[in-house]
């Protein structure tokens, strides 16, 4: 490969952005072998047998199975020829019988009324077989059923048959399906690129793409987001659930590791990407998709840029290659400890795809502690200091007494062991434990602008932390960071804290936070104060008595019922009437307004209709009496 | 003074029970029955507290709106009133007294609770 088109491809990489997408997602080896076992498992019928055997033969293994096709070969279906044939071709040394009447079938098969998939079949089955066929005749059929079925697993289909077709035939009206199928591929986020029809659609077309580019000698019009993207999609599930789900899975993972156009690269460390004094050296891995490490790959080191400082510490430094891992002494270039961030490349192969890789390294070192003073310095200032020197890991000899006019002091460093550069780790605490009370209070320590740690207690400010609990305290420091190989937990020296107003029971209160609070009974809304049973029994009685006085009145006024007429109207009116009275009462107890509206409408109807009729003749009779009696008056005035 | 009331008390009940007719009186019974129910309702209510409010107003409007309606009978089917009344015939006020019932009951027990 010329390396200067190489490095211009590099450039150009660069140039277009340092955010190109890298696949999140591939097969590792542990991967490979869950995908060959579950591809292994025994098979009973041909097409399980044609997945399990192809699907091997596709990832490096071969099965030996070549009785069972022979035992299984039906020769006058389509299908099982197909299974056996391509069955057998992936089998070493094995060959399906001929027999006369299998071409004719075959060649059935291939027209434009079978499907796309019966073609696909009829079509690799001759070809496996050794048979010939008239390719520009199928490309036709193609042609005609890619119009009548226009989903996406036929088209797929139609390109796989393609790629049996001789090189000669006019293949290029079916490369352009790859593009307009390339077209309905769903965007999910940016990162995953799939049929909506699944997985298993995406990987064959994937396989059925770069097989017949291949076989055409044309680049797929596929751009390399795309191609990342849909590796993330067919390789981020990691357990399958059929076999001809893995079976698609393994082609894919064929055609993308080992076709003419595109092939994405993965880069990987082995181990954490952490580099130490210890541990001076950086291990990559370059490996296509299935995790086979490329052959004729070269790493470089674009850049190192610390995360903290943005300084670049290293730029285009290759990586030596030994035993099929890609070395880099690192710390031989004296990085401080901390993060940062690599660009590197991979070149070696025009094919590659994604070969531009970002990683975070982590430079680890050890601390120490240095000058470590402790002091009791009075406030006032007018007794001199008494500062110990305490070396690490040993503890100060005597107690150190501090009481409210006092400040205790500590003032130490950290320094980096192996190149004496000051440092400054996430976690500086200063820690006193109360050993009868069991109290524990924890303070930070801070750096001043010359990176010296300075500790300063005052105990008459700081007693609310401690309860005013006098009493000897126990002094740790404690040091640690994510890029410290070695943190610190140090007991310092005994401190002997005097507090003035000393509170009794201050431990028990932490305690007290936690335990359950006590229940609250819940108040239910109390009913209203209810008059005795007595007094609105009485009230009832007193309010239904005038309806008593109402009969003796009516009684003695003379009101009779002498006039009621039994005629069928007035009957029924009264019946409807006290119905209606009724309902009333039902309503009150049992009903809701619509039942009542309801069972009203029908009863009031009848009523009315009753009851108009009742008093029409009523009137009927009034007006003949009244008129009868008129004529008497007149006859007899006459008279 | 107050004999002046008392005779004219006396001279209202003569007219009352001489000249008006048996049917106004019969509705005039039922009238008095409705306002006594009516006030006892609502010494109740004085006496012992609005305790059920809603049940308290149910009872009170039933024999307010009945007696109203009762009134309203009453007036119609007064032979003295026919003037006024030409369209509306007895009969025809008798109706409508039985269907205004029928809406004030409906709404009372739906009150009621």
């Amino acid at each position: 490969m010329c390396n200067g088109c190489v490095f211009c491809l590099v450039l150009l990489t660069v140039a277009l952005g340092a955010q190109a997408l890298t696949p999140s997602h591939h097969l590792s080896l542990s991967d490979v072998d869950r995908l060959k076992g579950l591809l292994s498992q025994p098979f009973t019928d041909l097409a399980s047998a044609y997945y399990s055997i192809v699907g091997l033969s596709k990832l490096g293994a071969s099965v030996d199975a070549c009785q069972f096709l022979k035992a299984q070969l039906d020769p006058m279906s389509v299908d099982s020829l197909f299974f056996a044939a391509e069955a057998s071709q992936a089998i070493a040394d094995c060959e399906m019988p001929v027999f006369n009447e299998t071409r004719d079938i075959l060649l059935a098969a291939v027209s434009e009324d079978s499907t796309v998939t019966q073609i696909f079949r009829a079509v690799s089955a001759l070809s496996s077989l050794g048979l010939p066929l008239a390719s520009q005749e199928v490309v036709a059929a193609l042609v005609a059923r890619i119009a009548k079925e226009d989903n996406v697993l036929a088209i797929t289909t139609a390109l796989q048959t393609a790629t049996r077709l001789s090189q000669q035939a006019e293949l290029g009206g079916i490369l352009e399906e790859i593009e307009d199928l390339a077209a309905r591929l769903d965007d999910l986020g940016g990162v995953y690129l799939q049929f909506e029809e699944g997985l298993e659609a995406t990987a064959l077309f994937v396989t059925a793409a770069y097989t017949l580019s291949d076989h055409a000698d044309t680049e797929p019009p596929l751009k390399e987001d795309q191609v990342i993207q849909l590796v993330n999609s067919v390789f981020s599930k990691k357990s399958w659930d059929s076999r001809s789900e893995a079976f698609s899975v393994a082609c894919a993972a064929a055609a993308l590791s080992s076709n003419r156009f595109h092939v994405p690269v993965i880069v990987s460390t082995q181990g954490p990407a952490t580099v130490s004094h210890s541990q001076p050296i950086l291990h990559l891995l370059v490996t296509d998709i299935l995790s086979n490490p490329l052959a004729s790959a070269n790493l470089l080191v674009e850049s190192a840029q610390a995360v903290a400082s943005k300084s670049v510490v290293l730029s285009q430094a290759p990586f030596s290659l030994r035993n099929g891992i890609f070395e880099l002494n690192f710390m031989a270039s004296q990085p401080a400890s901390g993060y940062y961030q690599f660009t590197v490349a991979v070149t070696g192969d025009s094919r590659l795809v994604a070969n531009q890789v970002e990683l975070k390294v982590k430079v680890s070192t050890e601390v120490a502690v240095t000058n470590m003073d402790l002091s009791v310095v009075d406030k006032d200032q007018s007794i001199g200091t008494k500062t110990s020197r305490v070396d690490y890991p040993f503890k100060a000899k005597g107690s150190f007494t501090a009481d409210s006019h006092q400040n205790f002091a500590m003032n130490f460093q950290l320094v980096d062991a192996n190149t004496g550069v000051e440092l400054t780790p996430h976690q500086t605490f200063v820690r006193f434990h109360n050993q009868k009370t069991g109290q524990e209070v924890v303070f930070v320590a801070e750096p001043d602008s010359k990176n010296l740690y300075k500790f300063e207690l005052d105990t008459a400010e700081r007693k609310s932390e401690f309860d005013s609990m006098s009493g000897t305290y126990v002094l740790h420091l404690i040091v640690g960071d994510a890029t410290l190989e070695n943190p610190i937990l140090w007991n310092v020296a005994d401190v002997v804290l005097k507090f003035l107003d000393e509170e009794a029971p201050a431990a028990i209160q932490s305690k007290t936070l936690y335990m359950p609070k006590p229940d609250i009974q819940h108040l239910f809304r109390e009913p209203e104060k209810k008059p005795p049973t007595v007094v609105s029994n009485t009230f009832t009685a007193l309010v239904l008595s005038p309806f008593l006085l109402l009969l003796i009145l009516w009684f003695k006024l003379g009101a009779n019922i002498s006039n009621f007429s039994l005629s069928p109207s007035s009957v029924l009116f009264h019946v409807g009437h006290a119905c209606m009275l009724g309902l009333m009462y039902v309503y009150w107890t049992h009903l809701n307004m619509f039942q009542t509206l309801k069972y009203l409408a029908i009863i009031g109807s009848l009523t009315f209709l009753a009851g108009n009729r009742m008093l029409a003749q009523k009137a009927v009779k009034r007006y003949g009496q009244s008129s009868t009696l008129t004529f008497f008056t007149r006859s007899t005035c006459e008279n | 003074m107050s004999n002046s009331v008392i005779s004219v008390i006396s001279r209202f009940l003569e007219e009352y029970t001489t000249k008006t007719s048996n049917k106004l009186k019969v509705v005039d019974a039922y009238l008095f029955y409705i306002l006594l129910t009516g006030a006892l309702q609502f010494l109740y209510c004085l006496l012992v507290g609005t305790f059920p409010f809603n049940s308290f107003l149910a009872g009170f409007i039933s024999c307010v709106g009945a007696f109203i309606l009762g009134v309203c009978l009453r007036i119609q089917i007064n032979p003295d009133n026919k003037g006024d009344f030409l369209t509306i015939s007895q009969e025809r006020a008798f109706a409508d007294f039985l269907l205004a019932h029928t809406v004030l009951h409906l709404v009372v027990i739906n009150f009621i609770g």
